[in-house]
């Protein structure tokens, strides 16, 4: 069977394979503490949440998160900054279904609470370097002593107390750097760029979801918990593990090729209609090559002695891609794809992150959702890589705002009463959602529901520039009154430094 | 042989492709058996690029090097009928098929994912392929380079005066295997409260999206109004390489603080008294305007400094920075050395290599990097472990089947 033109419809939810609601997620009954900064750690929680898992954020407000510190970009610089942690998309990525403490660790009390806390876990979940941990006191040692079969998953950027690099301090694309991928991105003729995503951090966060889930069989099999170590660094020289056997085998470093890949011809990224639009192809074998010789205005490539073996069309690469360039640049990236495809050719726009929300494929296969948020009423949140054909991810919440949950897990889970969390909070140990009155909207609501079809709420005021201009008005007016608001809390200080990304 | 053995017991046979095969690995070196399906003549994954000439004259598949390490291999010629029968009972008694159906077809090796689950009710199917069993591209062909398209990323990066660029190296296939497993890990932890597996259904398109929130539709959300394509590649500074006297280094200044301690090393070795003004400070999207000016001013400190001998002085510093190494410096790395990330395995016929280390560690020991088998080295092991006569294996390979 062909496959359909490009665009398509949503897919039939009826269809044979379509995921139906389980009745058991897989992580049920278990509980989570993440402890986590930026992608690694808070990923990794995340993939357990979805699956079941009730997942605690530990987070400071003396402290926050990266993802917190940055914010959205229309909140104003000076607005309460309390509220602008609860605002960066990106926490919708990272953070989805999770519950928010806020506490601060730092204070013996809120270490106290920590502890409480640790003993009715399952799992311990964080990515700061390794220097910070015993400062902490969030070593292995220290949380298996509050709970004896404890799964402690532990992701720091460089690994243990043998490495020279244990305080170093960094984010997933120095990770890429020192590892050898950034090595890989670039055309032979100029000096490699960076790729400009965490990939170490990722890839970390689904092996070390990975290897707590099989800790936790374990678990269940011997009723021993685990200790695991996860080297970021050392996660994603696994993941170049093919090129480092390249030189180990034949001698040579490998180098960043532009778009080609050893083996495959064509295989690079074609200009196509309109500005900045490129179509990616990769021609896999003999038998796609033939292929591509039957796609309307390519047939003329089989008659074409230059092209007419693997080595010889390795050879006259440069001449082929001129070729093809000549006949994507006068289609669409989509009608280019769309009839490469037809004739069974790997090919495919180079999507940017408007096509991805606009693309049928990925809302049939549920991609994205708009689910509840404090702060906004509805947000718009990603769905998971791992689809499974009886069990549905859990997906019932947005990014928590910044403590949030604080109370219901302190009573709930840690057994406090009302007055000793009211105490706790005016000492400054834990944190509640702070302004809960405000409430905010995303400046693409005016735009977004015209590309998805996702139940996204009625728009009330007018984009950014207004909304920027009344969370201005509201600064002046509490500038003028009472001093409540930003003024009560310090922006970090200078030597809140990020353990990791 | 594996250290860790957290899945010592669980049978896997691997029918995938190159893009799968580290999944088969990492499910390997978490103790679980993993036997790799081979046609007679040698599977697919045996010829993947990239490849390389050995002692013997051969010629082996790099990737495969990498990536069968730890598994067992067993010929079967699925076409014949006895093959087929065969393959069913390998599947009757698995835990896992690890799956990767070129045309989106939910089937391998002759037999549908819906006639192995009804063999096998426990059976979990996980399959990578380039758009997923449903959806309407499901049945459009992929490759590393295609997902890294899909995905959503590529606009963001290389220059501005060319083709977007993806990333060499496999890492949209990898990111592919690492939820496979992790989807496989769930479905089995599913089976034990249901008693029954399913079907793991990974898109490599929907892996590169795990992997890429810095491209994904976070970015647009913080807008007014849909923007329109620029041919810029750059979105903040000082985000990026810059040179120094042996290479480059990159530089992630992020917090406000982190790019404070670099504009006063800058002021410091070079003189430069416009880099601390108010105007440069804050977060990186408050350099934007003046890219061009603080990229020069950074380089004229880099450019002091071999790469690694930066990268240690920026840490001290408090500067989230790092040298952009190639696959040889990482030799060099002192970190490596010291954590024991390298392990040297002897493998037959290829001689002695060094892998890096398996990632996971459990209670302070991880697992160890097995042997590449050669072409049906276990099928004999594999077949008696089914209850194969001696008599019935030797009928079977005379036939051809095994």
């Amino acid at each position: 069977m062909t496959p359909g033109p490009y665009p398509a419809d949503r897919a039939d939810p009826g269809e044979p394979g379509a995921p139906t609601a389980g009745r058991f997620l897989p992580l049920d009954g278990i509980r989570v503490i993440e402890f986590g900064y930026g992608i690694a750690a808070p990923v990794a929680a995340r993939n357990l949440g979805q699956f079941g898992a009730e997942v605690i954020r530990v987070e400071s407000r003396r402290k926050p998160d990266s993802l917190r510190v940055g914010g959205a970009g229309w909140v104003p610089q000076g607005y309460d900054p309390r509220v602008r942690y609860d605002t960066m998309p990106a926490l919708n990525f990272s953070c989805a279904g999770k519950k928010s403490l806020g506490l601060e660790i730092d204070a013996e009390e809120g270490y106290q609470v920590l502890a409480r806390l640790v003993a009715c876990t399952d799992v311990f979940i964080t990515n700061m370097s390794a220097d910070v941990l015993p400062r902490l006191r969030l070593r292995y040692e220290d949380l298996v002593a509050l709970k004896p079969d404890l799964v402690y998953l532990s992701m720091p950027p460089f690994g243990d107390d043998r490495s020279p690099y244990r305080a170093y301090r960094t984010w997933g694309q120095n990770l890429s750097a020192i590892a050898g991928i950034d090595r890989m991105v670039g055309w032979p003729d100029r000096d490699p760029v960076q790729l400009g995503i965490a990939y170490p951090d990722y890839i970390s966060a689904q092996a070390g979801a990975t290897a707590v889930l099989a800790a936790l069989d374990h678990r269940d099999e011997t009723g021993e918990g685990s200790r695991i170590e996860l080297s970021q660094y050392e996660m994603a020289l696994a993941a170049i593990g093919p090129s480092i056997l390249e030189l180990e085998l034949r001698g040579t470093v490998p180098a960043a090729r532009g778009n080609r890949f050893e083996g495959w011809v064509p295989h690079g990224i074609y200009p196509s209609r309109g500005p900045d639009r490129w179509v990616a192809i990769s021609v896999e074998d003999d038998e796609m090559w033939c292929a591509l010789c039957t796609v309307p205005g390519l047939e003329h490539l089989s008659d074409d002695t230059r092209f007419d073996s693997f080595d010889r069309r390795t050879r006259h690469h440069d001449e082929l891609d001129e070729l093809l360039c000549s006949w994507t640049s006068v289609r669409t990236d989509r009608e280019a794809a769309a009839e490469l495809q037809l004739a069974g050719v790997a090919a495919f726009p180079v999507f940017d992150s408007y096509d991805l929300l606009a693309d049928p494929h990925l809302a049939a296969r549920d991609q994205f959702r708009v689910l509840p948020h404090a702060r906004f009423g509805l947000d718009l949140t990603f769905g998971q890589a791992v689809v499974m054909s009886e069990t549905e991810a859990r997906y019932e919440r947005a990014a928590p705002a910044l403590g949030e949950h604080s109370r219901e897990i302190l009573r709930d889970v840690g057994g406090l009463g009302d007055d000793e969390i009211d105490r706790l909070v005016l000492a400054g140990v834990v944190n509640e959602m702070a302004r809960p009155d405000v409430h905010l909207e995303r400046p693409f609501l005016h735009w977004i529901p015209t590309v998805m079809r996702l139940p996204w709420p009625a728009s009330h005021f007018d984009p950014a520039a207004e909304l920027m201009h009344r969370l201005e008005d509201e600064m002046a007016e509490e500038a003028e009154g009472e001093a409540r608001g930003a003024a009560d809390v310090a922006p970090p200080a200078a030597d809140d430094r990020p353990a990791t990304s | 042989m594996n250290g860790a053995g957290h899945l010592r017991g669980l049978k896997v046979v691997d029918v995938s492709d190159a893009a799968l095969a580290y999944g088969g690995r990492m499910l390997a070196e978490l103790g679980a058996d993993v036997v790799l399906i081979e046609p007679p003549e040698g599977g697919r994954a045996r010829r993947v690029p990239p490849l390389a000439s050995v002692a013997s004259g051969e010629t082996v598949s790099i990737h495969f090097a990498f990536a069968a390490a730890g598994k067992r291999s067993m010929t079967l010629d699925a076409s014949s009928a006895e093959g087929g029968e065969l393959f069913r009972r390998l599947v009757s008694a698995a835990d896992v098929v690890l799956a990767a159906p070129a045309d989106g077809e939910p089937s391998v090796l002759g037999a549908s994912f819906a006639e192995l689950q009804e063999l096998n009710p426990r059976l979990v199917v996980t399959a990578l392929t380039p758009f997923g069993l449903r959806g309407p591209n499901r049945r459009w062909r992929g490759s590393d380079l295609v997902g890294w398209a899909a995905g959503g990323v590529l606009p963001s990066v290389g220059d501005r005066d060319r083709a977007p660029l993806a990333p060499g190296g496999g890492l949209a296939d990898m990111t592919g295997a690492t939820n496979a497993v992790m989807g496989t890990m769930l479905a089995l932890r599913t089976r034990r409260r249901t008693g029954r597996g399913q079907i793991v259904d990974i898109s490599r398109q929907e892996a590169v999206i795990s992997v890429a929130l810095e491209a994904g539709p976070h970015i647009i959300m913080e807008t007014a109004a849909p923007q329109t394509r620029t041919g810029k590649r750059r979105r903040t500074v000082p985000i990026g390489h810059y040179r120094t006297k042996d290479g480059a280094v990159t530089i992630v200044a992020y917090m406000p603080w982190q790019w404070q301690a670099l504009a006063e090393w800058i002021q410091e070795e070079t003189g430069n008294e416009s880099v601390t003004l108010e105007v440069f400070a804050g977060t990186p999207v408050a350099r934007l305007p003046y890219a061009d000016a603080v990229d020069l001013w950074i380089e004229e400190l880099t450019t002091r400094y071999g790469k690694q001998e930066f990268f240690e002085e920026a840490q001290r510093r408090g500067i989230p920075a790092s040298p952009v190494n190639s696959i040889a410096d990482l030799y060099e790395d002192p970190h490596l050395a010291a954590t024991e990330a390298w392990q040297t395995v002897e493998q037959p016929g290829l001689g002695a290599l060094r892998y890096p280390r398996p990632p996971i560690r459990f209670d302070g020991e991880s697992g160890t990097v097995g042997l590449v088998p050669t072409l049906g080295e276990h099928t004999e092991a594999v077949l008696a472990e089914l209850g194969a006569s001696s008599g019935e294996i030797a009928a079977l390979r005379s036939a051809g089947v095994v």
